[in-house]
């Protein structure tokens, strides 16, 4: 009944909105907030290989880890994007541009990919709760109940909470979908353009109970989040961030965040970083007024899945240590990013490291793409072993450990 | 699981290395392969993929990545056509990366006589309708947007209006977004003027 109501609260708030949507600027939508000394770039977004690389185009050999680590091609999966496990071992991926979400299966020692869910609505999130698989797409969050009994003939999702989409605005409607330690769904509601005034349920990082579909904001002032984990000692959620684009090559830095307190605001669209205030709408607010990042990842990297090392296989001091995929920059004239980074803590949850651990995608920071590959998420296997999803040439990635 | 790889790296380092020296751009694809398969294609988008029918369109010229990408959505039900969804429900993944690297290296031809007025209003339109910003200055295409230069004269004014009346399948919003706000009449005059912008082809294509 909650869930009915919450529900139908958030369609009557949107459909007003839906109706007197009109392009109050112009498409693409990544143009938007573009300042007029920038009218004449020629800076734009790469879009993925739907029909994927050949495994030769890989450069796989370019790729550098630290020492004893190796990678190697684990799965093909078109447009991969997030990851996540089923107890059984299932290895669910979604993916954005191509509306499905594929299963990895091993039998019989072979590896095997199945498309089990298709015709969705850019299914970016994904994940797995006791059996159940659930997959946030564009406007609403379904559920898949004994999902790996029935992979072959998946059953119909059964709504969790619809309305997630309340402007039908044309950025960042993709969502990120994790599990909290509370066993609740967390996942992002992205800002409905690249600046602008977002509204209650925009901007923000959202939680559902799955059991009663009780919707909550459990975050706000966040432009876009595309990676949430759950600190394994502390339970604190850290996400990333991406910072507004058209503020030129350095500015603003993408954020790492952590929560504290439920209901924290990080500050968009009114302060960028902790300390830079918006050009248009900065006289609104204070940075003070926000939390600031727990650290700047960099202009543009576009950080998205990051996840807590909590395997064993890796050496001891990559216990609990952060991996950050970063999709890598577009709205930057030399760009950067394109790798998975690896942030240290302190008892206190203090970061103490920020470094490249796995790098090589880019191989031409002024071409145009200037990478073969691009990394998405990740997902710590039960022998401790990494997966990395890469979207743009449809590949999942294996990294291991072995003492040199 | 290691079968799984080994086959897949050995097949196609044969293919990669075999047909590396056909690539322009480091595009591991097979063109020979593509112009085999693309025997079907030609009876509809015409030689070398230069359309003689008008709501048929050219595919000479594309970027490769537009034409795959176009083939993996009508494959996998995201665009649906009667003639093209039951094709593209035949064709691999490396069907697909082939013929896109057949027909992007053929070049694209023309027929199409813009009128003298539209000539004139065709840039400016061009312009404020944001047309360039993704399809490009010169309207070639690039990564997974379509070249529309020189493209069928009906094909185009079809996708237009299909786009303004949603119908027509959008990958992620831009294209309905950006013909919501076309009249028709500046739908026929952007048309004209895009299926215009090619060489004529030459008495031995015609």
């Amino acid at each position: 009944m909650k869930k009915k109501i919450i529900a139908s609260l958030i369609l009557t708030l949107a459909i007003p909105a839906f109706a007197q949507q009109k392009p109050e600027e112009p498409p693409p939508r990544w143009l938007q907030g573009r300042s007029e000394a920038d009218a004449k770039s020629t800076l734009h977004p790469f879009n993925p290989k739907l029909t994927g690389a050949d495994i030769s185009e890989l450069q796989i050999s370019k790729l550098k880890l630290p020492a004893g680590f190796s990678i190697n091609v684990w799965a093909e999966v078109p447009n991969a994007r997030s990851l996540a496990r089923g107890s059984k071992g299932t290895i669910f991926v979604s993916n954005l541009a191509a509306n499905d979400v594929y299963a990895v299966v091993e039998k019989d020692g072979k590896r095997e990919v199945k498309k089990i869910l298709k015709g969705l609505t850019a299914p970016n999130g994904i994940a797995f709760l006791d059996g159940t698989l659930y997959v946030a797409e564009r406007t609403q969050i379904k559920k898949y109940e004994n999902i790996e009994d029935r992979l072959d003939n998946p059953p119909e999702g059964v709504l969790v909470v619809d309305g997630l989409d309340p402007t039908n605005g044309p950025g960042h409607f993709w969502k990120y979908l994790t599990v909290g330690p509370d066993k609740k769904l967390y996942f992002n509601i992205g800002s409905p353009q690249n600046i602008t005034i977002p509204n209650y349920v925009q901007g923000a990082i959202m939680r559902v109970d799955p059991k009663n579909g009780r919707l909550e904001r459990y975050a706000t002032g966040v432009r876009n989040s595309v990676g949430m984990d759950f600190h394994p000692v502390s339970k604190k959620m850290w996400f990333t961030e991406h910072g507004r684009d058209w503020m030129g090559d350095d500015k603003p830095e993408d954020e790492l965040n952590v929560v504290t307190k439920e209901g924290e605001n990080f500050g968009y669209p009114f302060c960028h970083q902790g300390d830079i205030p918006d050009p248009q709408y900065g006289k609104y607010a204070s940075c003070d007024q926000f939390t600031p990042p727990a650290l700047k990842l960099g202009a543009h990297v576009a950080p998205l899945g990051l996840h807590f090392y909590t395997g064993t296989q890796f050496p001891a001091e990559y216990k609990n240590s952060l991996f950050i995929a970063r999709h890598g920059s577009w709205n930057r004239s030399t760009k950067q990013g394109y790798d998975v980074m690896r942030v240290t803590l302190d008892a206190k949850g203090k970061v103490t490291k920020y470094e490249p651990f796995l790098t090589g995608f880019l191989f031409d920071e002024k071409g145009d793409p200037p990478m073969w590959g691009r990394p998405v998420d990740l997902l710590v296997m039960p022998d401790g072993a990494m997966l990395v999803s890469d979207d743009y040439n449809g590949i999942i990635y294996r990294v291991s450990y072995k003492k040199p | 699981m290691f079968t799984f790889l080994h086959q897949n790296i050995t097949t196609s380092t044969i293919v990669g290395v075999v047909f590396l020296c056909f690539s322009t751009n480091n595009y591991a694809a097979n063109i020979e392969a593509g112009k085999a398969k693309a025997q079907t294609c030609i009876a509809c988008h015409g030689p070398n993929g230069n359309s003689i029918i008008s709501e048929f369109p050219s595919l000479s010229g594309q970027p490769a990545q537009a034409i795959s990408t176009a083939l993996y959505r009508y494959r996998e039900g995201n665009r649906k056509n009667p003639i093209m969804s039951p094709i593209a429900a035949e064709l691999t993944n490396a069907d697909m990366n082939n013929l896109a690297a057949y027909f992007s290296a053929e070049k694209r031809t023309s027929t199409h006589i813009t009128s003298a007025q539209n000539v004139s209003l065709g840039p400016e339109l061009a312009n404020k309708y944001n047309c360039t910003q993704c399809h490009g200055p010169q309207m070639l295409g690039l990564q997974h947007i379509p070249r529309i230069a020189g493209q069928q004269h009906q094909y185009l004014i079809m996708q237009l209006r299909g786009f303004k009346a949603q119908t027509r399948s959008d990958m992620d919003g831009n294209m309905s977004s950006a013909a919501s706000a076309l009249t028709d009449a500046d739908i026929v005059i952007l048309s004209d003027y895009i299926a215009g912008l090619a060489d004529r082809p030459t008495a031995k294509n015609e």
